[in-house]
């Protein structure tokens, strides 16, 4: 079974020209795309995500557009924004005065230093084909260098807006690099219009003891296809700590993947709520390489309407990994009859002295806790509404950002209804 | 690594030997005249080799699986022997005193009671001897009450219209690779058959025994609770010990009715391998059971030591309304053993219940996974499953892994997973050294904590010889 229906994509997106740099790179990316097939449901790493949707849209090239933000400022960062809109860097809505001296935060375009260190991380075979779609076709990015034991106060803000009045398939690549013991917030968000397909991909390398607060926001138009890459190497007693939050896109996919070293610690939260016929998958890979290092996934969805949500988590004790202390959540609410959930926490451990434990969970609301409401007087609905915010809360709450936390709590109010109950924000 | 907890070296395995019989075997080799030559021998009926050949042109269209987490050489299915029987003596036993004495022999040195005076009261045993059924105990007085206890072949010639009702009714010939296989190869194996209303009055028993060095065993068991039956049932099985692999390709068949009730238990002790891997049963098991009535009821309990390769997913289709499944699990390794087995819940009738308790313990250079699926079908309201899968590993070179799937599509449902790893640790350890207990005798007790969940759904002379078992297969390990 291979993707007859969907087989020219691939190809269709790679007949453009290839941009001039990063040249090698870029064709081992197109030798790898070469040789295969866009993925189907027979293969197991996509067997919940049909990508059959894709099919019927020709996606072209992303011209470049000019696009109003002010919607999307938040009053803490002032100053310390770039944006990329269809992929190209959009100066004049960017705006990076307020970054610290010595910190790096610029279009991958313009920083020579970020050339030979791109597509470094992670490992170097398995790629999925829309991380190597974006290799091969990106055609700006944003970099982000903050050099040794820099403690920067203000979180930086990253904006990816897609405006497409035709299909389009847009590349964002993102390149963070921490020094040792240098600490940084960045808030990374995706807002769109139109029918696209965006396939960001996300590097990051922290060094010794260095700390990043990674806030990701999707928030994507209901008709995109967001098909990401994030990867991660946290060196020895580093921390990466990232939330995701999904909200728009039919149909979505993220794919995390962190390498811890010795003393590391990680934590992936993730959030999805979803609607109408949205599809969310997250396959994340979890890699304990080196001793004593913890990581902490809590991984929820709220799906309603014909939704679905996937979510594959892996965790991977290697050999020598003495002393991994990994945790390990999915929990899932389904709101209607028709939604539905698959989800797979993954444990492989090759490491004995570990302490390793992962959960699932699906359901409904439960009737005890609607009734507890009820009985102190909320009507049927309000009870589900809040015990369904109360659901999605507990991610939001750690978000540092507060004007972005307000936000977002509006809008998990606003989707389950919630808001009629007054401001919890 | 620890001065007291050092690599395992389990003892020998004890029911390693050959018995020296003279088979009657046909040569090694898969064809449509090898199926058409076990259906002659048998004396099956037209449909029976129609519903074989049909397997076997479907298999011929199949690839083997390789998704599981196990490595192996993928086994050359025209060197295996498909049909292997010890010469019978004379055309059919009147009585036990006509088999081969070095039949006898083999099943006493076993353990296991084919002579019903001798035997255990109350258990009633089909004796498999690879392709064929030597003898069933207590077939009269199990037949007073209705229940039906025989071969697979005996079935088949005495009460062919049952079999044809059901047999492939719960595992299509056409399932997967291994289940092809068997359907188009099967020799021998058990048939039970409850009546209405019937609680079995003793414990049923099958034992499996593969001594042909190249033959494969593919036995088909079928077990049948009509309304408001009951039945526990029992599998055990042992192989001699030979440096290369022989290949178990088992089927089994569960139907529950209405308000029946299907317990079934096996202690698979199947040769493992020496500790280099070299040699072992390839065991690629198919097992599943259909609650088809309303309140129906499936229990599987195994324990699994045996085996170098263990591909194994006991199943429960939970088709009527309000039936229940459950999978209660301990699958120990050591050495080269690799073992990826755990259970299928389907949740297709309303309010359906399911529970699957899994114990996975690595030792040595071993694998240990569990893979489970639980799916929730959109009909199935109120559905409720939990699920616990703990793993034990004891020393740094094994591996312990989780693959649950969750599928839910119904809101109503409530799913719950849990897993967690744990080892024996030194402090554990010493506490026990402390009070006096050995160290050796402190990781069996600390093994049979870990495992009393499961133990517990054991019918007791399993439950003794498997607790006996996992103490033996992890004797040595501590240095």
């Amino acid at each position: 079974m291979t993707s007859a229906v969907a087989s020219n994509l691939l190809s269709d997106l790679l007949s453009g020209p290839r941009p001039a740099e990063w040249e090698k790179l870029r064709e081992e990316a197109e030798a790898r795309l070469a040789r295969r097939d866009l993925p189907t449901t027979s293969d197991e790493d996509w067997k919940y995500t049909d990508l059959k949707a894709l099919a019927g849209i020709t996606f072209g090239p992303a011209p470049k557009a000019t696009v109003d933000i002010s919607g999307h400022l938040l009053p803490e960062m002032v100053g310390t924004r770039q944006v990329f809109v269809n992929g190209h860097h959009a100066p004049h809505a960017s705006c990076a005065s307020a970054v610290a001296a010595g910190v790096r935060f610029l279009p991958l375009s313009t920083a020579s230093e970020a050339c030979h260190a791109l597509g470094m991380v992670g490992p170097t075979h398995n790629q999925s084909p829309f991380e190597d779609l974006n290799t091969a076709r990106f055609e700006d990015g944003a970099v982000l260098l903050v050099p040794k034991n820099m403690k920067v106060a203000l979180p930086l803000h990253l904006l990816f807006i897609t405006k497409a009045e035709t299909p389009i398939a847009v590349f964002p690549r993102l390149m963070v690099v921490l020094e040792r013991g240098a600490e940084l917030e960045l808030v990374e968000e995706h807002h769109g219009k139109g029918t696209y397909l965006t396939c960001p991909v996300v590097e990051i390398r922290l060094a010794e003891g260095a700390i990043l607060h990674h806030e990701r926001v999707q928030r994507d138009s209901d008709e995109a296809f967001h098909l990401g890459t994030l990867k991660a190497e946290v060196a020895k007693g580093g921390q990466y700590h990232s939330r995701t939050l999904s909200f728009g896109a039919r149909l979505s996919r993220q794919q995390p993947w962190v390498r811890l070293a010795e003393g590391a610690e990680a934590t992936l939260d993730g959030l999805a709520l979803l609607d109408g016929a949205q599809v969310a998958d997250t396959h994340s890979f979890m890699l304990h390489a080196e001793p004593h290092a913890s990581s902490h996934q809590l991984h929820k969805c709220i799906v309603d309407g014909h939704a679905r949500a996937i979510f594959n988590g892996q965790v991977l004790v290697a050999p020598k990994a003495q002393g991994t202390d990994a945790k390990q959540q999915s929990r899932n609410l389904l709101l209607s009859e028709t939604a539905r959930v698959d989800t797979k926490p993954q444990l492989e451990i090759y490491a004995d002295d570990v302490k390793c434990s992962h959960g699932a969970t699906v359901g409904a609301l439960d009737p005890e806790e609607l009734f507890y409401l009820q009985s102190r007087g909320l009507n049927a609905d309000d009870a589900r509404n809040l015990l369904t915010y109360g659901f999605a809360a507990d991610v939001l709450t750690h978000i540092p950002v507060a004007s972005l936390r307000r936000t977002l709590r509006q809008l998990v109010m606003a989707r389950t209804q919630a808001a009629s109950l007054g401001d919890f924000a | 690594m620890s001065t007291t907890l050092n690599v395992v070296t389990s003892q020998e395995y004890k029911y390693g030997f050959v018995t020296d019989i003279e088979a009657d075997s046909v040569a090694p080799g898969l064809s449509e005249d090898v199926i058409r030559f076990i259906s002659a021998k048998k004396g099956e009926p037209e449909w029976l080799l129609e519903f074989r050949l049909k397997a076997y042109r479907h298999w011929l269209t199949m690839t083997e699986p390789d998704w599981a987490k196990v490595n192996y050489e993928k086994p050359d299915f025209q060197r295996i022997v498909y049909y292997s029987a010890p010469k019978p003596k004379v055309a059919k036993y009147a009585s036990m005193d006509e088999v081969d004495p070095e039949l006898l022999r083999t099943f006493e040195k076993l353990g296991v009671p084919i002579n019903e005076q001798a035997s255990l009261a109350g258990v009633a045993v089909d004796v498999v001897f690879d392709s064929v059924s030597v003898t069933t105990t207590y077939k009269e007085k199990l037949a007073t009450v209705g229940v039906i206890f025989c071969s697979f072949s005996e079935a088949v010639r005495e009460h062919p219209e049952l079999i044809r009702k059901y047999l492939g009714s719960v595992v299509p010939a056409a399932d997967n690779f291994y289940a092809a296989l068997n359907s188009a190869v099967f020799t021998d194996g058990s048939f039970v058959f409850i009546p209405k209303g019937v609680t079995c009055p003793m414990d049923l028993s099958t034992y499996f025994r593969i001594n042909n060095k190249e033959s494969g065993q593919f036995e088909r068991t079928l077990i049948v609770a009509e309304e408001g039956a009951s039945v526990s049932y029992l599998e055990g099985c042992t192989a001699p010990q030979f440096d290369t692999n022989q290949l178990h390709a088992a089927v089994v068949e569960l139907v529950a009715l209405d308000q029946a009730s299907i317990k079934y238990s096996t202690v698979q002790n199947w040769y493992a391998g020496d500790k280099n891997g070299l040699g072992g049963i390839f065991n690629f098991v198919t097992k599943r059971g259909l609650c088809k009535g309303k309140g129906s009821h499936i229990s599987w309990t195994q324990v699994e030591t045996g085996s170098a390769i263990t591909w194994k997913y006991p199943s429960c289709i939970l088709l009527g309304d309000d039936s229940i499944g459950e999978f209660y699990s301990v699958a120990l390794t050591n050495h080269k053993q690799q073992a990826d087995t755990g259970t299928k819940m389907v949740h297709i009738g309303k309010n359906t219940k399911s529970t699957i308790i899994s114990k996975g313990i690595s030792a040595g250079d071993s694998s240990n996974s569990y893979r489970g699926l639980v799916k929730i079908q959109p009909r199935a309201e109120g559905a409720r499953n939990f699920s616990q899968c703990d793993s034990m590993l004891i020393g740094h070179t094994c591996s312990a892994s989780t693959f649950p799937y969750l599928e839910v599509q119904n809101r109503s449902a409530k799913v719950e997973h849990e897993a967690t790893t744990s080892k024996i640790g030194e402090e554990q350890l010493f506490y026990f050294q402390q009070r006096g207990i050995p160290a050796e005798e402190a990781i069996s007790m600390i093994i049979n904590g870990f495992c009393k969940d499961v133990f517990r759904e054991l019918p007791m002379e399993f439950a003794v010889e498997a607790t006996k078992l996992l103490s033996l297969k992890l004797e040595g390990s501590v240095g």
